[in-house]
């Protein structure tokens, strides 16, 4: 039986694109390789009794007009008090809020002069997101026709919708190009602050802090977020996957059909143009259009016989920069960690705890990186899921998500073996142990994924669940390449909604919306 | 009480006699003061052991824009660019890697090495020919100011937007990813010999704190792959003489065309009354007084020690306080008493009148980059080097020789500060660097002057040494350079005015932002 649509993959791109399109009235069907729904926000089983959402670590943005797009009630949501600590040495932390005020008096014992700026600097970071944001709600202009001629004026439509001066955005030009290390040393003195803030800029990048670039990292991930709240997004009190439910309902509602464990494995071609799938049972499914929220590796290199596809733009997706350098490791507690020092603990450990306390602690750790090592002493983040979301854990235990950062992908010497994978586990608890000496004798299991787990377990190219670095040459009318950024593939019928597309990770539902209201248009 | 100049240029670098040289042949009554008693800046060649003559700092030229060549007749004071033939690259396997001006010998080199580089590389040359052809206007082009609302600037910024309609979609996405990229991401996706990407990733390092791996080192590849000598592009030259001798003939041209030059006149500082500059204080205490006063100095001393910074808008100042200089080469400067025999290509040969490069891997470049990133000098530096006696022998004595050796990285802000055991300490790893690789080295040398970024600060006066007036960083370029709405040459204070490498377009022998300042300073009557 035939459809309209077809959309791969159910992570909150696909479920977002296929509930829009079946909002324009095509018959759509959204295949999930895996069984459960909802991406990102997705909770596994890794130890008995205990779960966790590894990669929901850090909430993302969505976007109001696809909130309202997709019908959604307004969720009731939870700050944590503490947004993100940061250790500074000698059993003290420097503790930040979504208060500008209270989080300026944090900073003041660390440094008077630091205190008196951060409401100015965190009132610049709002209004430069602040132009992302707008930009993040429109399709990436159209370079292929008139170059710079149109990205001139749409940045002038973002400046407008954010009441921005032009003299911001000369600022805004200018800080985005820039290390984030360069930017900071602009304005703060204290090494802990510095770090706090570095560290929100290099998240999923492979490089480090005094690399060119590394602000756009900044911003990208401020956007959505009031002045102050340094990574601090409200989360879902009703746990990780309720976005996702909430959007495959929505779908539902709208007469999607939606099956999982139902693996795509070749985009099926018919004179010139998409013809529909086949999945991994040998079922085919046929449909004149088929939106992949696969990345763009696993898309068009992977699914699509390449005689279709021209080698130049073939060689362009070949060289998208994935270099997923991350690995996330869940712990099964059985018990609550103590954090000395930390005020307000151990609630605070429900925010983020970041753990270098200095920048040049993230530039050694991303050395390691470039030669294709995995840190000595990697950057650890660290969150408490279970005081989020406490049905993750039996009750009285806990569950710890930690990200460390870096562990590349493509490791120089070896690969990513059982041996290697513990040897890492072990790296990551004796770091979080130098901060709760307690830790190590609560810890009953854990589970450590390697970008190459990750790549295994979510299909993401290189272990990069953001499908592509969000760096400069990776944006807007770049991403994922050229001649595919405005969802369209050179295939005809084939349209790329996932993540690897404008404007890419961290905004739920962002790329598949704006995908599907391509297509729609597409169809008009 | 009337005075005997119409403009007063401080300081007698390239960029400001090129500025001389235009405001005097536009009728201006022109008057250069150079602190030291040679001109030039940082283009200089000094006798620095009896019988050797050294391009002490800057020691090839590409960049000398072709108009000013033109226009000030440079030829005809002395201008004589004897072009490099090639470059060299010892590999750690003994053998090496060369280019060659004669495009099929290099690329026999190459194929022997990698016959898909070789295919590649002819591509890539295209490539980026056509996007320096692209970018080479911009360098003849007055920044607009995106901010502004003033009809030229608009017109500036439609002009600047044209510009880049007329590349089509495949070359500006290639210069976009140029822009941003890392130097070594952006080759890799081109080639896959690593001494290779090194060499030519080494260009995009040149006087920035960047590492290869890092974006925004890309670019500065481009901007190498400008040079122009004759026509012909990625070309790189000596002059004969040395390149004092370019600062002399500009200087020639100068005085051809009326203006004065003096030399041990050190400007202290910039004289204001009114809002308005009205001459110069020298370190003597002479004032000598002139309606428009033009700095050639880089922007921390143009805005910060030349004037009161008070009397400039506290966001400039700020913006200047936060420039980025960040001095990372050095210079080691060797008489020889013989040849050096490389043991990738013993003996004598045509390689030794060309450049060789010290750059055998990636993480060879990007080790060094960590060393200098945590305040040391590079253990194992990146190394660009010429031996000048051997295509103008007249550098040195006969069968002796002058080596210039450009070092990377040596970082301005060294743990515990520069001095002279530190000093002696980075020409050490320089020579115990090169030994490895010429053997006999180490005993032919009969001179050394090793020069920290401290010392190039101390001697040209550059901040923090940084060769280029401040970095080449994509947020320090073009209407970014050195200043947001302050990168038209104009400075808040009426008459006074910029015309250094600090400003548009920037580094390396090029003599465009001297040009470009005497042009808008002709516009009008400031």
């Amino acid at each position: 039986m035939g459809c309209d649509a077809i959309v791969i993959g159910g992570g909150l791109n696909g479920l977002t694109a296929a509930a829009t399109l079946a909002r324009g009235g095509l018959r759509t069907v959204l295949l999930e390789r895996r069984e459960g729904l909802g991406g990102l926000g997705r909770t596994t089983e890794f130890a008995p009794g205990f779960r966790s959402a590894p990669l929901a670590l850090e909430d993302g943005w969505l976007p109001p007009p696809v909130a309202r797009a997709l019908e959604l009630k307004p969720p009731e949501l939870v700050s944590p008090e503490v947004t993100l600590a940061v250790p500074a040495g000698g059993g003290e932390w420097l503790a930040l809020s979504r208060d500008l005020g209270r989080s300026a008096e944090a900073i003041r014992r660390f440094s008077p002069r630091d205190a008196e700026r951060w409401p100015a600097f965190c009132e610049q970071l709002a209004r430069h997101a602040g132009v992302l944001a707008a930009l993040y709600l429109l399709p990436p202009p159209d370079i292929d026709t008139s170059a710079l001629g149109e990205v001139l004026p749409l940045l002038g439509v973002a400046r407008k919708l954010r009441g921005l001066g032009r003299r911001d955005m000369v600022e805004l030009l200018r800080v985005m190009p820039m290390a984030v290390q360069e930017l900071l040393d602009g304005w703060f003195e204290s090494p802990v602050l510095q770090a706090a803030i570095a560290a929100a800029a290099i998240a999923g990048l492979r490089q480090g802090p005094r690399s060119g670039g590394t602000c756009l990292g900044l911003l990208h991930r401020q956007v959505g977020l009031p002045p102050g709240a340094l990574r601090g997004r409200a989360y879902w009190k009703a746990g990780p996957e309720a976005l996702g439910e909430a959007v495959a309902a929505t779908a539902r509602r709208r007469g999607v059909e939606i099956r999982a464990a139902a693996d795509v494995v070749r985009v099926l071609t018919r004179d010139d143009r998409v013809a529909g799938v086949a999945l991994a049972s040998g079922e085919e499914l046929s449909a004149p259009l088929v939106l992949s929220s696969a990345d763009p590796a696993r898309t068009l290199l992977g699914l699509v016989d390449p005689v279709w596809l021209d080698p130049e733009f073939l060689l362009a997706v070949r060289n998208i920069k994935f270099r997923g350098s991350s690995a996330l490791v869940s712990f099964a507690l059985d018990g609550m960690p103590e954090f000395p020092g930390l005020a307000g603990a151990p609630a605070a450990a429900a925010g983020l705890l970041s753990l270098s306390g200095s920048t040049e602690a993230l530039e050694r750790a991303a050395d390691a990186a470039k030669y294709g090592r995995v840190s000595a002493r990697p950057h650890v983040e660290l969150q408490l899921q279970s005081l989020r979301w406490p049905t993750l854990a039996p009750a009285g235990k806990h569950v710890a998500v930690a990200r460390a950062q870096w562990a590349p992908y493509a490791l120089r010497e070896g690969s990513w073996d059982a041996a290697r994978r513990a040897e890492l586990g072990d790296r990551v608890t004796a770091l979080i142990a130098e901060h709760a000496p307690g830790f190590p004798g609560l810890v009953r299991e854990r589970e450590v994924l390697t970008p190459a787990d990750l790549e295994q377990r979510y299909g993401c190219t290189e272990g990069a669940v953001g499908q592509g670095e969000m760096t400069l040459d990776q944006i807007l009318f770049m991403r994922p390449v050229p001649g595919a950024s405005r969802y369209a593939t050179p295939l005809e019928g084939l349209y790329l909604c996932g993540a690897g597309s404008h404007p890419g990770p961290g905004i739920p539902g962002g790329p598949g919306w704006l995908a599907a209201k391509r297509v729609l248009a597409d169809r008009r | 009480m009337p005075s005997r100049y119409d403009c007063i240029l401080i300081g007698g670098g390239h960029n400001a006699l090129v500025a001389a040289a235009y405001l005097a042949r536009g009728g201006r009554r022109v008057l250069v003061l150079e602190r030291r008693p040679l001109v030039g800046g940082a283009a200089v060649t000094e006798e620095i052991f009896p019988g050797f003559k050294f391009s002490v700092f800057s020691y090839v030229v590409s960049l000398l824009r072709p108009e000013i060549i033109r226009d000030l007749e440079l030829p005809r004071h002395g201008l004589q660019i004897l072009p490099l033939e090639s470059t060299i690259v010892p590999l750690d396997n003994g053998d090496h890697l060369g280019f060659w001006s004669d495009p099929d010998q290099s690329r026999r080199e190459l194929a022997r090495h990698s016959p898909h580089d070789a295919e590649a590389a002819t591509l890539f040359g295209r490539l980026m020919h056509h996007m320096a052809m692209a970018v080479k206007p911009i360098l003849a082009m007055v920044p607009p100011d995106p901010a502004s609302l003033a009809p030229s600037d608009l017109k500036g910024m439609l002009k600047f937007a044209g510009h880049f309609r007329s590349l089509g979609a495949e070359r500006f996405h290639a210069l976009y990813k140029l822009m941003t990229m890392a130097a070594a991401d952006y080759l890799d996706e081109w080639f896959e010999l690593d001494p290779l990407k090194a060499t030519k990733s080494a260009s995009g390092i040149i006087g920035t704190f960047l590492g290869p791996r890092s974006p925004g080192s890309a670019y500065v590849l481009l901007h190498h792959y400008m040079g122009e000598i004759d026509g012909a592009f990625r070309a790189w030259g000596f002059q004969k003489g040395g390149t004092g001798e370019i600062s002399e003939a500009i200087a020639r041209a100068a005085r051809a065309a009326g203006a004065e030059i003096r030399t041990e006149a050190a400007v202290e500082r910039v004289l204001v009354r009114g809002g308005r500059a009205t001459g110069v204080a020298l370190a003597s205490g002479e004032e000598i007084l002139a309606p428009v006063v033009v700095s050639g100095l880089d922007p921390r001393r143009t805005f910060l020690e030349l004037v009161e910074p008070a009397q400039l808008p506290d966001e400039l100042v700020q913006a200047i306080q936060r420039f980025k200089f960040r001095g990372s080469s050095g210079k080691v400067n060797l008489a020889l008493s013989e040849l050096p025999d490389f043991r990738c290509l013993p003996g004598v040969g045509p390689h030794l009148r060309g450049a060789v490069s010290i750059s055998p891997s990636l993480d060879y470049l990007e080790r060094a980059y960590d060393d200098a990133k945590y305040g040391e000098f590079s253990r194992e530096p990146y190394m660009d080097i010429v031996i000048p006696s051997m295509i103008d022998p007249g550098m040195a004595p006969p069968g002796q020789h002058v080596m210039s050796c450009f070092v990377q990285y040596a970082p301005y802000h060294l743990n515990g500060g520069w001095n002279d055991a530190r000093r002696e300490a980075f020409g050490d790893a320089v020579v115990n660097t090169l030994t490895r690789y010429a053997p006999n080295l180490k005993s032919a040398i009969i001179g050394r002057q090793v020069l920290s970024p401290a010392d190039i600060e101390r001697i040209t006066g550059l901040s923090e040494g940084n060769i280029f007036q401040g970095e080449l960083a994509l947020h320090q370029l073009f209407f970014l350079r050195p200043a947001p709405a302050w990168a038209r040459y104009r400075t808040p204070i009426r008459g006074y005015w910029q015309c250094g490498a600090g400003t548009h377009p920037g580094g390396g022998i090029m003599g465009a932002s001297g040009r470009l300042a005497a042009l808008e300073i002709l516009k009008g009557r400031g």
